[in-house]
């Protein structure tokens, strides 16, 4: 598969096909799908993060009119099977979950009952007269709290909150401790977030009594595992379900899980013969659909005195909230799987654990491992610190070179085809090391206090099946494609992927086009519809460009060489070796120049569905081709982020000057769309590091449910990014695709945050934990009586 | 509902009625009785700019208004905007890449459609500060801000 031959579509900034229906205000989201007679639900939800349910009373709410129906979780039981998660990996309880509560509620927003009525305003003023009756239990609202010692379960069934733990040791870290010049300790505090969607959760289920068949509308990122999941928990086989995923308002991770709202909406579609909708309320969103992050990372590094990393061990705890969707361990194991990254450290430890508390459940969001890269590179700023020394310096001393390459992780993930050194000096070069460290010294007699930070990224991107396997959690990460050229010459193509704004109907256009030898504006890709669409993995991961565009671009092939095979039937020609696609047309290669025979694709496909007897012998009619393609068990991206920051130590203010990442994804299938990628990804790094943040109080009550309170970055708070690029294709995918899309967030938490600590490391003050808001930088200030330290200064 | 009265209201230019709560919202009636759904509901807290239309030409939350209050006032949503083609604003959102999901983009476009017609020759400080009014979570704005500073210069060229 080592193709880095020139490309005739992929790799062209071609703008995007679906614009002109979302400009216009023609897209079709979730709530523009019209089902007649359709009732609306509106779910009843925990006000206490922990407590016993004694009793639903509803006849209020039943007898207002409008209202067909109130349900409970005993309701829901008998319709649906529960969501049992029992993976086999040494160390992670078993867990299970019920459609909705029968015993107890586990967090603030936890759903109880649910109200069905003929519209939403009726549905919720009558969740309004459910009346539930609570015994309130002692709630876990921390790390802390959820391993105390006389601790309340979060899940009775389990022997303690903590649902998962593993150790790794790769080498021997004790003995490098002892070996070692110096012993470096850091800590990193990543705080609750969530994704954050423009567009809520919210579905349609239309149940066809008649063919025992459910339609089930949802915007969605994994529209084939969404269909599997929901035929096991309704107790429906999967001919019996089609998931339709139309245009969606973005995903990040938080529209991969079927979640209990949404097998409730199926379940009540179903029971009552009734079709039943459902959007989200953006205060449900933030409350209680999927929250990510809050872990804390404490590493311990071994160095000599030039800062080379002897040994290095990490400690990772996650508060994963009250409910696994996922296996606990899935988003922190990552993290450590891959930390070490872009340096070469083969003595290398890790201890991960998962607790459960009493808040909404943690889920994979965009980067689900966004704190490796600030964990990695901070410990690397952590160790120039201790010794003195320049961080720049010690990222070299310690950086795989290309030829360490391939690399095999203490962890034993393999790394190749990367450029992490060479990313790293391009983008000190574009921002001048040298020249901002003389403009720093400057501006510190003016009481200005500037900072640079470096981050260096290794992305998983694509998650292949033996990844899954090797990692004990059930799965595949294959994917599929189906490519038709009909009898006009247009051509057809699907794969499992499911979009959120990533522009696959442009991007994977191209891939079916260079596949095939035919303009992307001849090809139509047809997504989100488990009727049309093969059975793929969806989109999670980064995986869309080299699994799915991979497995397009292979069908593609496939198509080619039987279209090729026609034409030189046609042409009275032994072999298809010497003639090609393109454009749809076939040329032939005549002392050494393309000419075009005169034979167009439209010719090819005209005989192979309308007059078949003049195909070649053993040439089936028709033109209609289909292809799985199971990645790599791990391909990486790598990129350096640069960011430059101003403090203004008497507010706290945080203002980024400047911006730079240098990026090496592979083989780029559209220019466009990994641009404005790499700037999502970075906006969405920076948005959560500097403002959002999910507040419990110790009480477990959620104080961050609306965008009052929980701030996205605006268009005032993120500065322009400069994208500089270093692609160099991966030797064993097809197309030299690599995926890309995570590791902004990864780099740009890492960048920013090391930026502050360089800015204020003439206090001597270190932040370690995010968001790094104004109040949280001048607490710092104020331990150090916010007074600088310079050459030969003590502290006052 | 008993308290349901029939309203009569200008959208687009064109005269329309329906029978309506005085407690539902101008987004509610524009998507769900005149099937106009180009006007998006993203946080029903008028925050997030995603139903931005514009009343009286001026841009406003349909989140945050009801219908009953709209009657005597010209309502203009996404759906009026441009003709056979694109407007200006709207080729260069696609041009330069100025929507991934879409979702918050004719909050945006109508945002800006207002903003350019008053301010024909924005600085991008003020093009920056207009937008915080509207949440994207897909772009980090940078081609967005792209995007209006290239309308209101195509927008300038055909005026002069």
């Amino acid at each position: 598969m080592n193709e880095t031959n020139d490309f005739h579509y992929i790799g062209k900034p071609l703008a995007r096909k679906e614009d002109k229906r979302l400009v216009t205000g023609q897209g079709r989201y979730l709530d523009d799908v019209v089902v007649p007679g359709t009732l609306h639900v509106s779910f009843v939800r925990s006000p206490h993060a922990h407590a016993r349910i004694l009793g639903i009373s509803a006849d209020a709410a039943r007898d207002l009119p409008g209202v067909t129906g109130v349900f409970t979780g005993e309701d829901l039981d008998k319709w649906t099977n529960r969501l049992r998660l029992a993976p086999q990996i040494e160390g992670l309880h078993p867990t299970e979950i019920a459609t909705l509560p029968t015993d107890k509620v586990r967090f603030h927003g936890d759903p109880v009952a649910v109200v069905v009525a003929r519209d939403r305003y009726i549905a919720e003023d009558a969740a309004e007269l459910v009346e539930v009756e609570y015994e309130v239990l002692p709630a876990i609202a921390s790390l802390e709290g959820a391993f105390a010692p006389d601790a309340a379960l979060v899940d009775e069934t389990l022997p303690s909150n903590l649902v998962s733990h593993q150790t790794f040791s790769a080498g021997n870290v004790a003995q490098r401790r002892g070996e070692a010049h110096e012993v470096v300790e850091a800590s990193f505090y990543q705080h609750r977030q969530t994704h954050v969607p423009m567009e809520t959760r919210g579905c349609a289920a239309v149940w066809d009594a008649g063919r025992e068949h459910l339609t089930f509308h949802i915007g969605n990122q994994v529209p084939h595992p969404l269909r599997s999941q929901l035929a096991g928990r309704l107790g429906l086989s999967e001919s019996q379900i089609t998931v339709m995923s139309p245009d969606v308002g973005g995903g990040f991770g938080q529209k991969i899980a079927l979640y209990r709202e949404e097998l409730t909406v199926a379940a009540l579609a179903r029971q009552l013969n009734r079709p039943v909708r459902w959007r989200e309320d953006r205060t449900e969103n933030l409350m209680a659909a999927s929250h990510a992050r809050e872990n804390l990372c404490r590493t311990r590094a071994s160095v000599d005195a030039d800062g080379r990393i002897l040994g290095l061990e990490l400690e990772i705890t996650e508060d994963f909230g009250a409910y696994c969707f996922y296996p606990a361990n899935y988003m922190s194991r990552v993290v450590a799987m891959i930390l070490t990254g872009p340096y070469r450290i083969e003595d290398y430890a890790f201890e991960v654990k998962i607790a459960l508390t009493n808040k909404c459940g943690n889920g994979p969001m965009r980067a689900p491992m966004a704190i490796t890269s600030w964990v990695m590179d901070g410990t690397i700023d952590a160790i120039a610190r201790q010794l003195g020394l320049d961080p720049l310096a010690v990222r070299r001393i310690n950086m795989l070179r290309p030829d360490d390459l391939p690399y095999r992780m203490a962890t034993g993930e393999v790394l190749e085809d990367i450029t992490p050194a060479e990313t790293l000096e391009s983008v000190i070069d574009a921002i001048d090391y040298e020249a901002f460290r003389k403009r720093q010294q400057a501006l510190h007699a003016e009481g200005r206090y500037i900072g640079l930070g470096l981050c260096t990224v290794v992305e998983s991107t694509t998650y292949g099946s033996a990844f899954y396997k090797s990692t004990g959690i059930p799965g595949s990460g294959h994917e599929a494609a189906w490519v038709r050229i009909e009898p006009s010459g247009v051509v057809n193509a699907s794969v499992g992927l499911g979009a959120t704004g990533q522009g696959y109907e442009t991007a994977m256009s191209q891939a079916v086009a260079e596949g095939l030898g035919v303009d992307p504006s001849n090809v139509r890709i047809h997504i989100g519809n488990t009727d049309v669409a093969p059975y793929g993995m969806g989109s999670r991961g980064a995986r869309g460009g080299t699994a799915g565009g991979g497995s397009l671009y292979l069908c593609a092939q496939k198509a080619r060489d039987q279209v090729l095979r026609i034409a030189a039937h046609k042409l009275g020609l032994n072999s298809a070796q010497d003639i090609r696609l393109l454009d749809g047309q076939v040329e032939r290669l005549i002392n050494g120049e393309w000419n075009r025979t005169g034979l167009s694709l439209a010719d090819i496909s005209r005989t192979a569905y309308l007059d078949p007897t003049n195909l070649p012998e053993g040439v089936a009619p028709g033109l209609d081709f289909s292809l799985t393609y199971d990645p790599p068990p791990m391909t990486y991206s790598n990129s350096s982020h640069a960011c430059e920051v101003e403090v203004d130590v008497a507010t706290g203010a945080l203002s980024i000057a400047r911006y730079v990442v240098s990026e090496d994804c592979g083989t780029v299938i559209n220019p466009i769309v990994v641009r404005g990628q790499q700037q999502g990804a970075i906006a969405m790094g920076l948005s959560g590091a500097l403002l959002e943040e999910v507040v419990y109080d110790e009480n477990g009550q959620n104080l961050s449910a609306t965008f009052a309170d929980y701030l996205v970055a605006t268009a005032c708070e993120l500065p322009n990014f400069d994208i500089l690029h270093h692609h160099t294709p991966n030797k064993r995918t097809p197309a030299g695709i690599k995926g890309m899309a995570e590791g902004g967030v990864m780099g740009a938490i890492g960048a920013v945050t090391n930026a502050v600590n360089d800015a204020l490391a003439p206090f001597g003050v270190v932040a370690d934990r995010q968001p790094l808001s104004p109040q949280y930088l001048r607490s710092l200030l104020r331990e150090r009586s916010g007074t600088a330290l310079h050459e030969g200064q003590e502290l006052t | 509902m008993s308290d349901a009265r029939l309203i009569s209201l200008t959208v687009n230019g064109e005269t329309r009625e329906a029978m309506v709560e005085p407690r539902k919202l101008l987004a509610d009636v524009l998507r769900e009785d005149f099937g106009l759904t180009g006007t998006h509901v993203g946080c029903e807290h008028g925050v997030c700019g995603a139903c931005t239309v514009l009343i009286d030409d001026q841009p406003a939350r349909a989140c945050l208004t009801y219908a009953v209050q709209m009657e005597g006032h010209e309502i203009t949503t996404i759906e009026s905007v441009g003709g056979i083609g694109l407007s200006p604003l709207q080729q260069a959102m696609h041009e330069e890449h100025g929507l991934q999901c879409g979702f918050c983009t004719p909050g945006i476009v109508m945002t800006f459609e207002a903003f350019l017609r008053d301010t024909p020759d924005p600085t991008e400080e003020e093009v920056r500060d207009v937008l915080s009014g509207n949440l994207c979570r897909c772009t980090g704005y940078q081609n967005i801000v792209a995007a209006v500073m290239k309308a209101a210069a195509a927008m300038r060229e055909v005026r002069s």
